[in-house]
């Protein structure tokens, strides 16, 4: 999972007043792109569909490395698109921030790693399956491993720039102590890859029309079929 | 209520939601533009705030202000459990690594370890702000309607944005349902969530993906329906949501004060605070 733990006050005012606009202009790049084309109501209600389950997926702990979950982000950006899956980051967190699960200041510097977390997934499954032919479940694992491991660097980054408020370590000693927490991060990325590649798979053989958008370009140069 | 829920320590959606639609107290009757802005003001001071004292005080008074809701403690006592789980982990590390005072340490192979004094004191800090605006995040959801809720979306956020908020809020009680389900049939095979990483790996790819699938499935009966009833996208709200009164708009102020006068304590003029 890639999402900042940290609860309120963790980061001073000034962090999260900068990573909130940092958020916010992602948002209203999402909400531009969304703008763009005419959005169905069908995709609407997908998109808050996959906010949904992705909140509940996201509260399932599992008593690994003192106790992880997935947060399928990477999913979410392959089956709903960059512009609604950032929407639907940012839903997650606001849902999640309500119950604890993350602060309300925290909600810009999650979203930042999200939204990361949804493009890249989008594009390098766009990329891979449309350019190298790969097949459903190598371009969803490479997808998500990808993204969730530059998710991670953004996690480092972010708390590291930012720094914990009333700790006195410097900012390398604070990024010293987050690569642990990235180490985990990427490890369980690599679990959530697999995941996410089977999950694909899976969709693509019940319900390949999900995949239409995000596979487009396969639909004029067929990708290989799956087991291909 | 839920038929069940995931733990007793995450909370339960449908039982926020029967607390916000049924309670009775001086907070349930509180205008819901109030609560909001006090949640930003709750969250800023926790923000802003750095002694533990004051701390404990926003914590003490975020408190009285749930139990003035009539709400029930030990739910709330089960429910701080993740905030607390995440702020633990997340410094246990600084706790050894905080330059400060031993409190109490040992040797292990040569090297010596030691929690500090300030290490413990960031973490108690931390745990404070956490718990304090958790407190007040719950109270607001358990004391407000939805159709206040979904008021307040509908007029503060872009329409795309809101259409989404309100139709994953109403989806959540029966996703959360059916990843419950998921769970307790692979419970009822015998199976748990740590079986190695092959069949660990093939048990989630199973579990997510049909809950992305009947999600994908129900979205779309749901979109068929609402837009076989005029749906475009707009989502229509009918809750008639007041102004706030004299008394909102004072205790915005009273808080927004408190958060100004703490920011400037902070930053300008230090000895303020201590002389207080």
């Amino acid at each position: 999972m890639a999402h900042i733990h940290l609860e309120d006050g963790a980061f001073s005012p000034f962090w999260v007043i900068v990573w909130s606009l940092v958020a916010a202009g992602l948002v209203t790049l999402a909400l531009i792109i969304i703008g763009r084309k005419e959005t169905s109501p069908r995709k609407l209600a997908i998109a808050a569909m996959c906010t949904s389950v992705g909140f509940a997926v996201f509260q399932v702990s599992i008593p690994i490395f003192g106790g992880i979950h997935l947060n399928l982000t990477p999913l979410i950006g392959i089956l709903a698109g960059p512009g609604l899956g950032s929407l639907a980051a940012l839903l997650i967190n606001v849902f999640s921030a309500a119950v604890g699960h993350g602060g309300w200041g925290m909600i810009g510097a999650n979203t930042v790693v999200n939204v990361v977390e949804v493009a890249v997934s989008y594009y390098v499954y766009r990329l891979v399956r449309t350019r190298f032919k790969l097949d459903r479940f190598a371009s969803g694992l490479g997808a998500a491993v990808v993204a969730l491991s530059l998710s991670a660097v953004a996690i480092v980054a972010i708390v590291g720039i930012s720094g914990i408020q009333d700790s006195e370590q410097t900012k390398e000693e604070i990024v010293a102590n987050m690569v642990v927490i990235a180490v985990v991060n990427i490890a369980v990325g690599v679990l959530e890859g697999v995941v996410t590649g089977y999950v694909v798979s899976f969709i693509g053989r019940v319900r390949p029309d999900l995949l239409r958008d995000t596979e487009g370009v396969a639909e004029k140069d067929p990708a290989p079929a799956e087991g291909a | 209520m839920s038929r069940r829920s995931y733990s007793k320590h995450i909370p339960d959606f449908r039982l926020v939601t029967h607390y916000g639609e049924s309670g009775r107290s001086v907070v349930h009757s509180a205008n819901p533009w109030t609560k909001a802005v006090l949640l930003v003001a709750v969250v800023s001071l926790a923000t802003v705030l750095t002694d533990i004292v004051l701390l404990t005080a926003l914590f003490i008074v975020m408190l009285a202000a749930y139990k003035l809701a009539r709400l029930p403690l030990g739910v709330l006592l089960g429910w701080f459990t993740l905030p607390v789980m995440f702020v633990v982990t997340l410094t246990m590390l600084f706790v050894f690594t905080e330059p400060g005072d031993e409190v109490v340490g040992l040797d292990l192979l040569g090297t010596r370890v030691s929690i500090s004094d300030n290490g413990v004191i960031l973490m108690a800090k931390l745990l404070l702000r956490a718990l304090a605006v958790v407190t007040f995040s719950l109270t607001l959801f358990m004391t407000t309607k939805y159709g206040q809720i979904a008021g307040i979306a509908h007029r503060t956020l872009p329409r795309a944005l809101a259409t989404m908020f309100l139709l994953s809020y109403r989806f959540l009680f029966v996703t959360s349902d059916e990843v419950t389900d998921l769970l307790d049939a692979m419970h009822a095979r015998n199976g748990g969530l740590v079986k190695g990483v092959t069949r660990q790996s093939r048990l989630f790819a199973s579990i997510f993906g049909h809950a992305f699938i009947h999600a994908f499935e129900r979205a779309e009966r749901i979109s068929k329906a609402m837009e076989s009833r005029g749906f475009s996208g707009e989502f229509p709200t009918v809750e008639r949501l007041p102004r706030p009164s004299a008394r909102g708009y004072v205790m915005m102020a009273v808080a927004f004060a408190a958060v100004a006068f703490s920011a400037y304590c902070r930053y300008f003029d230090q000895e303020l605070m201590r002389w207080l």
